[in-house]
């Protein structure tokens, strides 16, 4: 019983509970929620969304393992490597996770059966796709009325799109700001007034802000049916499919632009390479990822690796690339190592910061160190503790000032870095690590290191 | 912000909308078909006079 822990942020359902226990998440399913389980099975839905892979895989425990009064079955789902929250996607992946949570109504309307919420902490991102992760979201399907989650599903997925979309902006501001979902009076506030010209952001936005301005009743609606319901669904589909954030940034084509492009990447992809066969593990976190380039190499020597960067459009063209080549040990997401996730909800603990739910093997920091450095002003130690607090092993690269992009960097500022040079940050590094190895990138003053904790070389 | 807001079910008050907003598309769905009715009917009757031109 000591190592169960049932997690914090699971208690909103009375159908059931998440539990950890000897390092696996486990699900109870309560005596309350049985007849909805058994339809789930009985249906055929659970086998057809798990051999669709749009609901995550799980297998019928039959112990009570909390011995709970309330106990009805435990689940054991596939374990998710790295949970990821809907603040840290990129548009395509909350765009994606939309249209699963739609395809998913869809599929379940068919066999009797809808979901009763629509969140996005329901989805998770396993081997590169969306899934669903909430086996008892599913409750039985009564033709005669509304979607009872449509009002949720447009606050958490329809309004940031909609918001992101239209601003060519990233989601992550907007949920940052409202975790739970946006509601729709400030969506209509926020929307440009050429949204209005789209019938479907005049219906699911404008119209139902007037109507929840004056609605002082719910409403008893019993004429609803299965076509409506599938009509309507079928129409947030539409208006999803539709959005786009696409907007230049100055990272999105870093690499293709920058004026050494092509010759400069393929010697620095040869060391890369020599130095990742030098990294024990098999889990890579990749900082500063932009596009992806070398995340692809670590992933193709069958590395997992998170790959995380600032900007929103990077990631999205790396998820939009792992997508298209059907890349399943990439999970990209949009992380601003100056301002990474903070744990949230109540009591800080329902969902945990990004440094929380960091466990890697190794850490890639290429081209990041003279952002965080002279971009930011922070203290190398800092940055040397920073990394040393989760990563065993470093690939870690240094820009030297005498580096264009350095100087493009101290153009408009003071050079108040007296200390920022090789010495100085080989030294700081060498307190915590031990220089493995050392490359210099040809024809450039640039320096790529492979590090280990010093403790353990 | 009227207090009794608070207190009902965050899922219901939604019901309304969708009850308009599936009306609408119905609507749209009904026009749609008028629309298509009519076309397929002219373009037959475009189809019948064709022939004869041609022949």
């Amino acid at each position: 019983m000591a190592d169960h822990i049932r997690h914090p942020a699971s208690y909103k359902d009375p159908s059931g509970f998440i539990f950890q226990a000897s390092e696996k998440f486990y699900r109870q399913v309560n005596k309350i929620y049985a007849a909805h389980y058994d339809l789930l099975i009985s249906s055929g839905l659970s086998s057809l969304l798990q051999q669709k892979k749009l609901l995550l895989a799980h297998k019928e425990v039959k112990e009570n393992m909390l011995h709970s009064g309330d106990w009805y079955l435990t689940l054991l789902p596939e374990q998710i490597p790295f949970t990821s929250y809907p603040y840290e996607w990129c548009f395509e992946q909350m765009k994606d996770a939309a249209l699963l949570t739609l395809e998913i109504v869809k599929l379940s309307v068919d066999k009797g059966m809808i979901l009763k919420d629509a969140t996005p902490y329901n989805v998770q991102f396993l081997n590169g796709r969306p899934v669903f992760i909430d086996t008892l979201s599913f409750e039985k399907y009564d033709p005669s009325l509304p979607w009872i989650a449509y009002r949720q599903f447009c606050e958490s997925f329809l309004f940031p799109l909609l918001l992101s979309h239209y601003h060519k902006t990233g989601i992550q501001p907007f949920l940052n700001s409202y975790p739970n979902g946006i509601p729709v009076n400030v969506t209509a506030k926020l929307l440009p007034w050429k949204s209005r010209l789209n019938p479907g952001v005049s219906l699911h936005v404008f119209l139902q802000n007037k109507l929840s301005k004056k609605s002082k009743n719910a409403g008893q609606v019993n004429s609803f049916s299965k076509n409506k319901l599938l009509n309507l669904i079928s129409h947030l589909e539409g208006i999803i499919r539709d959005l786009d954030n696409t907007d230049k940034t100055e990272w999105s084509n870093y690499y293709a632009d920058s004026i050494s492009g092509g010759e400069y990447l393929g010697k620095k992809e040869e060391i890369v390479n020599n130095l990742l066969q030098k990294v024990d593990g098999r889990k890579i976190l990749d900082l500063g990822a932009n596009e992806g380039f070398f995340s692809h190499l670590a992933a193709a020597k069958n590395f997992d690796v998170v790959a995380v960067d600032k900007d929103d459009q990077c990631i999205n063209t790396l998820y939009k690339k792992i997508k298209e080549k059907n890349i399943t040990n990439i999970l990209p997401l949009c992380i601003d190592l100056l301002n990474p996730s903070p744990a949230s909800g109540f009591a800080h603990n329902e969902r945990a910061s990004f440094g929380a739910r960091i466990h890697t093997d190794a850490v890639m920091a290429l081209a990041l160190i003279h952002h965080l450095a002279i971009g930011h002003n922070l203290p190398l130690s800092r940055i040397a503790e920073y990394l040393f607090g989760f990563s065993h092993q470093l690939i870690i690269e240094f820009v030297p000032k005498e580096d264009e992009k350095v100087q493009l960097l101290l153009q408009n500022k003071k050079d108040i870095y007296p200390e920022y040079t090789r010495e100085h940050f080989e030294n700081i590094f060498r307190q915590r690590f031990t220089i493995t190895e050392k490359v210099q990138v040809p024809d450039k003053y640039r320096i790529i290191y492979l590090m280990k904790r010093s403790t353990e070389t | 912000m009227h207090l009794y807001i608070l207190y009902i079910d965050p899922g219901s008050g939604s019901y309304l909308v969708q009850v308009i907003i599936a009306a609408v598309l119905g609507l749209a769905v009904y026009f749609k078909n008028i629309r298509m009715r009519i076309r397929s009917f002219f373009s037959r009757k475009n189809k019948d006079e064709i022939p004869p031109k041609d022949s």
